[in-house]
């Protein structure tokens, strides 16, 4: 039995063998820009870099998992506001995107004049690189010459300091701004979804005396479920991890009411304001992430046909 | 009779209420294109130019704001533009290169070991690419790499590779093998079939694997901000976003705004051309059914 499976191990590996050729130059690049550089910031996370009072490049110390223990100790006030952030961020976030995306595909998919119209200029915003139109995004948040502001002036509304101000205001600047940058997508898939959906469903809907909203709970949102747990799980993924929104409209403020933990992480690397950098805390906050996410993306491949797709 | 004219009135209803969703959503995603565009041909103090955009006056349109930030500004304009060519060029060409090789061995083998592979580059792709930046640092700072064109269009090319591979295998995977096969009967090798068949069948998914390639360095500030000290090496992202964070003068949203413009002009003309492509590539993987 084992001599069999030798054998046809070995008929397979000369068929095959090129392909490890083709993957040569890949594996390469991932070993020594992903594999290593993981496995050194975990390393980095288990010294005192930055924090034993010498941030310099060569005197640091194994310190094992004394970052980590006091961060879930006497630090853990910042830890436990770095993890709601983030999964605030991250799922406030998708809820939008599902209604708003949810809600325009279902308004496109109807026969409607002008449609194709109506799909490309909301399709727009996807033209402009998402870092330049974030940091516009940035200047029209501003406090006291932001364009939000002055409209919301014409309508009697006193100015909002967005970003500095409260951490709702805060939220509510980036949300909006994520929306944005997002809606486009989301209204494009579910309405490609929506028009894969065979029409004769909803004529016999129609003859049994179904109307409108409960056509569309009991056939279109059924037959979009796939559609929906898939890219709301990715655009989860996605989102946690979404630097620029942040880093670029309230750098996490104010206080640290808006940060997460990729931007609390960078930041306290390479923080601005000739701050020390906190090497090691920084590498120690990625290595969290890092589990989350993967924990995350555990949760994606158990309900999704995710990697089906990859492996077949 | 009364019943079937009320039916009307709801239908009519209906329909308004679709425009008037529809053309709500349109201003929204409008809106900031419209103030980017305005803004930039406004050279106006700060104070008077939100009125201006919401009701703007053609006699105050000028081209002042472009002028600037083309021709007076240190570094130039056209030393930034060169420097994000140069990395986003260059990490474009090898990362399809790697996107091409990852998405045949993937698609086309079932060699021994696939399984493993497909699962050790999902995981290392879950790592934060952002973070990345701090350990690429030191290792390329023990390189002497800190500030050079190769330090950083080594990390820029790895950049999206696992990404685009996947996006170039499930492209792949809808080719039958039989053009394959087809080729090699009339005497190709395989790899002869993979550059002369597979690859002008792939040119739809090949650009926008460059395309993605190519958007991820000229948009990038996180590694850049770090790895370049010397302004001569300066790219486009880092002009605009140090433009965006100093300058407080007259007139600051034009210059801003008219740069975004010039940044995003080949962007969005790449983007207009292969609407088709980019659009159906990247949402196809996403529905389902």
């Amino acid at each position: 039995m084992a001599d069999l499976r030798d054998q046809k191990l070995a008929v397979r590996l000369r068929r095959e063998w090129p392909a490890y050729v083709y993957l040569l130059p890949v594996s390469a690049v991932l070993l020594l820009l992903n594999a290593y550089p993981i496995a050194y910031t975990i390393y980095i996370s288990m010294t005192d870099f930055g924090t034993g009072g010498r941030g310099s490049l060569l005197s640091y110390h194994y310190i094992g998992l004394s970052n980590y223990l006091d961060t879930f100790t006497t630090g853990s006030s910042t830890f436990v506001t770095l993890v709601g952030n983030s999964f605030f961020w991250a799922g406030g976030c998708v809820a939008l995107f599902l209604l708003v995306g949810l809600g325009l595909a279902s308004v496109l998919n109807q026969p409607i004049r002008g449609k194709s119209i109506y799909r490309t200029l909301i399709l727009l915003p996807w033209a402009f690189p998402a870092f330049i139109t974030i940091l516009v995004w940035a200047n029209m948040w501003g406090y006291q010459f932001g364009i939000v502001n002055a409209m919301l002036a014409t309508v009697g509304v006193a100015p909002v300091n967005w970003v500095l101000s409260t951490p709702d205001a805060a939220w509510a600047a980036l949300f909006i701004t994520n929306v944005w940058l997002s809606f486009p997508f989301y209204t494009v898939v579910f309405l490609a979804t929506m028009q894969a959906i065979p029409k004769d469903l909803y004529e016999a809907a129609a003859i049994d005396g179904a109307g409108s909203f409960s056509q569309f709970l009991r056939i279109t949102l059924p037959y979009l479920r796939p559609t929906i747990v898939f890219v709301g799980l990715m655009g989860f993924l996605f989102t946690f991890n979404n630097f620029y929104p942040i880093y670029l409209i309230t750098n996490g403020g104010p206080g640290i009411s808006t940060q997460i933990f990729i931007t609390e992480s960078y930041n306290d690397a390479f923080g601005a304001h000739g701050a020390t950098p906190l090497y090691s805390i920084a590498a120690m906050y990625s290595v969290l992430d890092f589990l989350i996410i993967i924990a995350l993306t555990v949760v994606v491949i158990w309900q999704t046909d995710l990697t089906r797709n990859w492996l077949k | 009779m009364r019943t079937r004219r009320g039916r009307r009135w709801i239908r009519l209803a209906k329909r308004v209420a679709s425009h008037v969703v529809l053309i709500l959503a349109c201003l929204f995603a409008l809106f900031p294109i419209y103030f980017i565009a305005v803004t930039s041909f406004s050279a106006l103090p700060i104070a008077s130019i939100t009125a201006h955009v919401l009701l703007p006056n053609p006699s105050l349109l000028t081209t002042a704001s472009y002028n600037a930030i083309l021709f007076h500004q240190s570094p130039s304009f056209l030393s930034l533009l060169e420097n994000s060519l140069i990395f986003a060029g260059s990490s474009a060409a090898i990362g399809l290169a790697l996107a091409a090789f990852t998405g045949f061995a993937l698609s086309k083998f079932n060699f021994p070991g696939r399984r493993a592979f497909v699962y050790f580059i999902l995981l290392i792709s879950l790592f934060p690419s952002v973070l990345l930046v701090i350990p690429f640092y030191f290792m390329f700072a023990n390189l002497g790499l800190i500030d050079t064109y190769l330090g950083l269009i080594i990390p820029y090319s790895a950049g999206a590779v696992v990404f685009s591979g996947i996006l170039v295998k499930n492209y792949m995977d809808s080719i039958p093998d039989d053009i394959e096969e087809a080729a090699l009967v009339d005497g190709m090798s395989r790899t002869q079939a993979f550059f002369r068949v597979l690859i002008p069948l792939c040119y739809p998914v090949l650009g926008l694997a460059a395309f993605l390639a190519f958007i991820g360095p000229y948009t990038d500030y996180a590694l850049a901000h770090v790895f370049i000290t010397s302004s001569d090496k300066w790219t486009l992202a880092l002009g605009i976003y140090t433009l965006n964070s100093s300058d407080t003068g007259s007139m600051p949203y034009g210059l801003v705004t008219a740069f975004a413009i010039v940044m995003s002009l080949p962007i969005v003309v790449a983007y207009i051309v292969f609407q088709r492509y980019i659009v159906g590539g990247l949402t196809l993987g996403a529905v389902r059914g």
